[in-house]
């Protein structure tokens, strides 16, 4: 899952990758609104957090352009106004979810959660292939109620997988929506990544999840 | 009791007693009017009377021709009667009837001793009467007695009828004017309601609420637009103020999200030893900010209720402008930035040193934080008129045109400093313009984006006084 960030606040960015990344997310910051409005169109986010007071181009002008370009990425707004009105024109210019600074970073990670879930039209924490269940919540994996211990990148790759279940993903859609922006593209590191996966997840069972799409990329689905 | 009430009642008694008083006087001085021309009316008739007697009669009457001589003795209004020396009657008008009225005991005395009697009587039918006995005396000796007298019967009836009129006409008057008056006193008491509804609805919250009463110059209307003008200045106060603590909400708050993330992150899971004293130092930093931006709120806030005292005094600006270059020496080592002094005239001026110093230190902070690494900062002081001027000019990231009027604003930031890393309060300049206003004098930018800017100070060289 891919999460743009953007705040002028270099600190408050700083904090908010951070935390985003511990829950293996790929981040990008955006430090003034242009910026941001650019890497908005031109990478396909999974969720947006933005900071209405920019320098340059406010935060409302950043998530008006976004909608007019019919680009609908999940967003959320940040503001330092508690006012009501703010949030009711943020919510309104298309906005999906808002937190007034100063906020507790559980409550950030728990809206980006649910507006990512929104985002693939799921309903709970819990994502589910057959046997395989992951805990978006508690990034818990287990297999046929076997625990399955996941390095960071590991994980990320497969909530994106489990996320577009049924799904073919491509190799840049999977670098567009795992990786950030400091990823070089032309290794082999999904491969790599997700033989690790399958060394843990289908190895030694009858059923594999994981399966190859000869030519396109990848998928996560029962088999038939 | 209202106002309203009040007034009416004081006016309606005031009225009654000065009626009360007033149809007194009338009466009274009616009453003795009357009655002195009827007393007049009766000494003319007695005079005229015994001068006829005597010219005719010599002192000694014949009364049998008397009345055949005299028919004005019979008059309408008036009887005469003539006593004799013992004083019984020997004639009397025609008018008098058959009443019989004895000449009295205090009138006869009076006689002997040659004196006139004036007398009120009441005969039995109540008819009220006024008598004169005069003596008519010859060689010293008595010899008969005048007496006229007339009923007094018209003038009680005139009197009675005026006080009648008086006790009638008194209440309504009194009634009117206390009508006239309730009007009256609401007429001139309605703008107090309209005063009264709009302090009401102010009360609520409604600051925008204004009285429109008429704009006379008269007490009311004076009240009304003095209130009015109090309101306009309890709405601009508020409106200052919950613009204040909106932005002073606004610029707490970043410092506090940073501290608040960044602690709560670090109490996520394990750390290193490093990444708590980065989350610490950097917390500090912000804990710092804060404190500035408390101080300097506490100070504007103070300085518009007018608590800052300053603290007059001839001011060595030159030797000022010296101290702060050595401060940019410090505050600039770290990126190599250092501080000029170019065309400084001595100069001293009539102000508060502390606060002077605190105004060009804010400017070269300014300067320094602004400033590319190994700029240099100019400083410079001369007279422009009966002013001095004070220039710090810096070749840093300077300000975009329309952003220059509004820098000067509380918590206003370009967009060229908000981007900047080293971060201000957004305070510093508000207090520089404040500080320069306090000494009379005046301050303004001119600036380049990209180039730099330059802050010039005017402060006047005469003394307040």
């Amino acid at each position: 899952m891919r999460i743009l960030v953007i705040d002028d606040e270099p600190k408050v960015a700083s904090f908010i990758r951070r935390a985003l990344e511990e829950e293996n997310y790929a981040v990008d910051v955006a430090s003034d609104g242009q910026s941001g409005l650019d890497f908005a169109k031109s990478v396909n986010y999974d969720l947006i957090v933005l900071d209405l007071m920019l320098p340059q181009l406010p935060g409302m002008a950043v998530l008006q352009q976004l909608r007019a370009a019919r680009i609908h990425t999940p967003l959320l707004i940040l503001t330092a106004r508690a006012e009501l009105d703010q949030r009711v024109r943020g919510l309104d210019a298309g906005a999906d979810d808002y937190l007034t600074k100063p906020f507790a970073i559980e409550e950030l990670l728990a809206r980006a959660r649910a507006l990512l879930r929104r985002g693939s039209g799921s309903s709970t924490e819990i994502l589910q292939v057959e046997d395989l269940v992951i805990n978006t919540a508690t990034h818990e994996v287990t297999r046929g109620g076997q625990r399955i211990e996941l390095t960071s990148k590991e994980y990320a790759l497969l909530e994106y997988l489990m996320r577009n279940a049924g799904r073919v993903l491509t190799r840049p859609m999977i670098i567009e929506h795992v990786w950030d922006l400091d990823f070089d593209t032309f290794t082999n590191v999904i491969d790599v990544y997700i033989s690790y996966l399958r060394n843990k997840i289908d190895r030694g069972r009858d059923r594999s999840l994981i399966q190859t799409v000869r030519g396109s990329g990848y998928m996560i689905r029962a088999e038939e | 009791m209202s106002i309203r009430v009040r007034l009416t009642l004081w006016y309606g008694t005031a009225l009654a007693i000065i009626l009360v008083i007033f149809a007194g006087i009338i009466y009274f001085v009616m009453a003795q009017a009357l009655h002195d021309r009827v007393d007049a009316a009766l000494q003319d008739a007695a005079q005229v009377a015994i001068r006829s007697l005597e010219d005719r009669f010599g002192p000694f009457l014949i009364f049998e021709d008397l009345s055949r001589d005299f028919p004005e003795l019979a008059l309408v209004d008036k009887f005469f009667q003539i006593f004799g020396p013992t004083g019984q009657v020997t004639i009397q008008s025609a008018n008098i009837k058959s009443r019989e009225i004895p000449l009295s005991q205090t009138a006869f005395q009076a006689a002997l001793k040659g004196q006139a009697t004036f007398e009120s009587i009441r005969l039995r039918e109540s008819i009220p009467f006024r008598l004169l006995s005069v003596p008519i005396r010859y060689r010293g000796r008595l010899v008969n007695i005048l007496r006229v007298g007339t009923s007094l019967q018209p003038i009680e009836d005139t009197l009675h009828r005026l006080l009648l009129t008086l006790v009638i006409a008194s209440p309504i008057a009194v009634i009117v004017s206390l009508l006239g008056g309730w009007f009256l006193a609401g007429r001139a008491l309605c703008p107090v309601d309209a005063i009264t509804l709009a302090a009401q609805r102010i009360a609520t919250g409604d600051l925008t609420q204004r009285i429109t009463a008429p704009t006379s110059s008269d007490e009311i209307g004076r009240l009304a637009s003095t209130f009015n003008d109090m309101i306009a200045r309890l709405e601009t106060l508020f409106r200052q103020i919950r613009q204040f603590s909106a932005d002073a909400s606004h610029e707490l708050r970043t410092p506090l999200t940073i501290t608040k993330g960044e602690t709560e992150l670090a109490l996520r899971r394990p750390r290193q030893v490093e990444d708590y004293r980065s989350v610490l130092e950097s917390n500090l930093e912000e804990i710092d900010r804060m404190s500035r931006i408390v101080d300097e709120l506490l100070f504007l806030s103070r300085a518009d209720l007018g608590e800052i005292k300053l603290h007059w005094g001839p001011v060595q600006l030159d030797e000022v402008l010296a101290h702060i270059q050595q401060q940019v020496t410090v505050l600039g080592q770290d990126r190599g930035i250092q501080a000029t002094l170019t065309d400084v005239t001595p100069t001293t001026v009539y102000g508060d040193e502390l606060r002077l110093r605190e105004l060009l230190l804010n400017l070269v902070d300014n300067a320094v934080k602004y400033s590319h690494p190994g700029d240099t900062i100019e400083l410079s002081l001369n007279h422009m008129g009966a002013y001095a001027r004070l220039q710090v000019i810096d070749h840093g990231i300077g300000i975009a045109p329309e952003e220059q009027p509004r820098i000067f604003d509380r918590f206003y930031r370009a967009d060229a400093a908000r981007a900047h890393a080293n971060k201000g309060t957004g305070l510093g300049l508000a207090i520089c313009k404040w500080i320069v206003e306090a000494h009379r004098g005046a301050i303004h930018v001119h600036s380049t984006l990209n180039a730099g800017s330059c802050f010039t100070v005017l402060l006047p060289l005469s003394s307040p006084s």
